[in-house]
């Protein structure tokens, strides 16, 4: 266990060297993902003419929201980390890997924190940019940012949605193509996590299913957390149903992959 | 003429050439209608979510947005069925130096490159987005005019130029970026601005989306012959910016094309 500790690091860097290799990939991503942004703005000017709230949101708050999202969205989102493992199984690229003394969570968790310093290096100027231009044109509700609860939920944001997609991708032990299974949740991500609207617009009952969903805890609780509109109480559940369906899929994956070996066919040398 | 015969007869039989793949995996097409369909549901669900706090967004009501935005996606998912597949590609082709192989076939690398795959589960979509457009309008009590009919389904065809303008001119800057995979999800990102009413627009956003890249017009117009009978200088102007932006997209192409360096030995 401590050699493979101490084989992260170099994992880490490998990572590292691989995403910064294809840096236009990522700063086009990063630009890319700015763009939603720039729709909801127009969007919701429109839908807010002649309204001062819609919800319990002002104008300014849904799009301090959306503009939070960003970040959330580039400290805790997998790339094509799902795709990479995918790729792994069904071309029986694992063998190298089964050979090393590291188990194969810890070596895609490394690679998944490398993708994610080097998104977060490409996506720091357009976020900022993003940030600067929206504060110009319209008072951000930034004073209530509340960093202290955001870091925690944003870092469970992080192992929720690294949890969540190395079990969707173990499943390609037994599927051919799970392309569409991935993209199926993905749409469960924006609809459910609050990646379309901020979950509280939704009617209450809706609201308090979401909430027992671990979709929610993605995108909208850490953006809330980090917008300071939760209570303390309400952050204390959230955070702890975060983790526990964090603790969840690691689980399920924990057992997919131990099933998943016994099913496995290295090919090739 | 008998050029463009003979193109249409080597797209026949790739059209053929799919249905026969898809229907050999039944599970996997099945499974793509019902991913496809998520997404249009949560865009329907947005439009929904809005619509319960207000009664109108830039004049445009919850049955209006709705023909708005299955509008969208029946051009979306037409185009996702017969060009969009082949396209994607292309990055993969540049990077592996597969294009070798389409270059070498005795038809326009252009032509090739876009209709070399085709999946046939979003023509599913495309009919239901069809019957959501019918059911708002029939909540709207609107009974389109044989004209209107016609002119909607020539807009239709017009905004499958735009998004065949747009996504030739992204997947074409793998030709300078070895890893371009992130210009999907810029598609993906930019055509958001299609489902947004014009109205909601203004200043240099509504001059860009409309003249320089017309995604404001793809769903609008076809959408405003239905509901309001659209005055034909939108309707022209559609037309002509949309062909423009398909032939500037190819010419940037075929520029990038002049870089492609084989990558096999």
């Amino acid at each position: 266990m401590t050699a493979a500790l101490r084989a992260l690091p170099t994992v880490f860097s490998i990572g590292l060297q691989r995403q910064l290799a294809y840096r236009w990939n990522y700063l086009l991503r990063a630009l890319f993902s700015a763009v939603p942004l720039l729709v909801s703005w127009v969007f919701w000017e429109a839908v807010f003419q002649g309204k001062e709230t819609v919800g319990r949101y002002t104008l300014a708050g849904l799009l301090t929201y959306y503009a939070v999202l960003l970040i959330v969205e580039a400290v805790s989102s997998p790339a094509d980390d799902d795709f990479q493992i995918s790729r792994e199984i069904r071309e029986g690229m694992l063998n190298p890997i089964l050979l090393r003394p590291l188990p194969y969570g810890l070596y895609r968790g490394a690679l998944f924190l490398s993708g994610r310093c080097a998104y977060l290096v490409a996506a720091f100027i357009p976020v900022f940019l993003c940030f600067f231009i929206l504060s110009r044109v319209v008072h951000l509700e930034l004073a209530s940012f509340d960093i202290l609860r955001g870091l925690p939920a944003l870092f469970g944001s992080a192992l929720l949605q690294f949890s969540l997609t190395l079990c969707l991708s173990l499943t390609s032990f037994w599927f051919l193509d799970i392309s569409s299974l991935i993209f199926l949740v993905y749409s469960l991500e924006f609809l459910a996590g609050g990646h379309v609207f901020p979950l509280d617009l939704l009617p209450a009952p809706l609201f308090t299913a979401a909430r027992l969903l671990p979709f929610a805890y993605e995108y909208w609780f850490p953006a809330a957390a980090l917008c300071g509109t939760l209570s303390h109480r309400e952050w204390q559940i959230g955070i702890g149903m975060q983790f526990a369906w964090a603790i969840f899929f690691l689980f399920l994956a924990h057992l997919l992959w131990k099933a998943g070996l016994r099913k496995y066919t290295a090919a090739g040398g | 003429m008998l050029y463009f015969i003979h193109l249409l007869k080597l797209w026949i039989i790739q059209v053929r050439y799919a249905i026969t793949r898809e229907l050999a995996f039944r599970a996997n097409f099945f499974a793509w209608v019902i991913v496809e369909l998520a997404w249009f549901v949560l865009q329907l669900a947005f439009v929904g979510v809005v619509y319960q706090h207000v009664d109108s967004v830039a004049g445009w009501n919850r049955y209006e947005m709705i023909v708005l935005v299955a509008t969208n996606q029946l051009i979306q998912q037409i185009f996702t069925a017969f060009l969009m597949p082949g396209l994607v590609k292309l990055p993969d082709l540049v990077r592996t130096g597969g294009l070798d192989f389409l270059l070498l076939k005795p038809a326009p690398p252009q032509f090739l490159v876009s209709t070399s795959s085709l999946e046939i589960g979003p023509l599913a979509n495309a009919g239901i987005a069809l019957i959501v457009v019918l059911s708002a309008l029939h909540s709207l009590a609107i009974t389109p005019t044989l004209s209107a009919t016609f002119t909607y389904l020539l807009l239709i065809l017009a905004g499958l130029f735009v998004h065949y303008a747009l996504l030739l001119a992204l997947v074409s800057f793998t030709f300078w970026i070895v890893q371009a995979e992130s210009v999907l999800l810029g598609y993906y990102s930019i055509f958001q601005v299609a489902r947004l009413p014009r109205e909601a627009t203004r200043g240099w956003f509504r001059v860009i989306f409309t003249f320089a890249i017309p995604l404001l017009l793809v769903a609008n117009v076809p959408a405003s012959v239905l509901i309001r009978n659209a005055k034909i200088t939108p309707i022209l102007l559609f037309l002509g910016t949309s062909l423009s932006a398909a032939l500037l997209a190819s010419l940037f192409f075929y520029l990038g094309l002049r870089r492609y360096q084989s990558a096999s030995s």
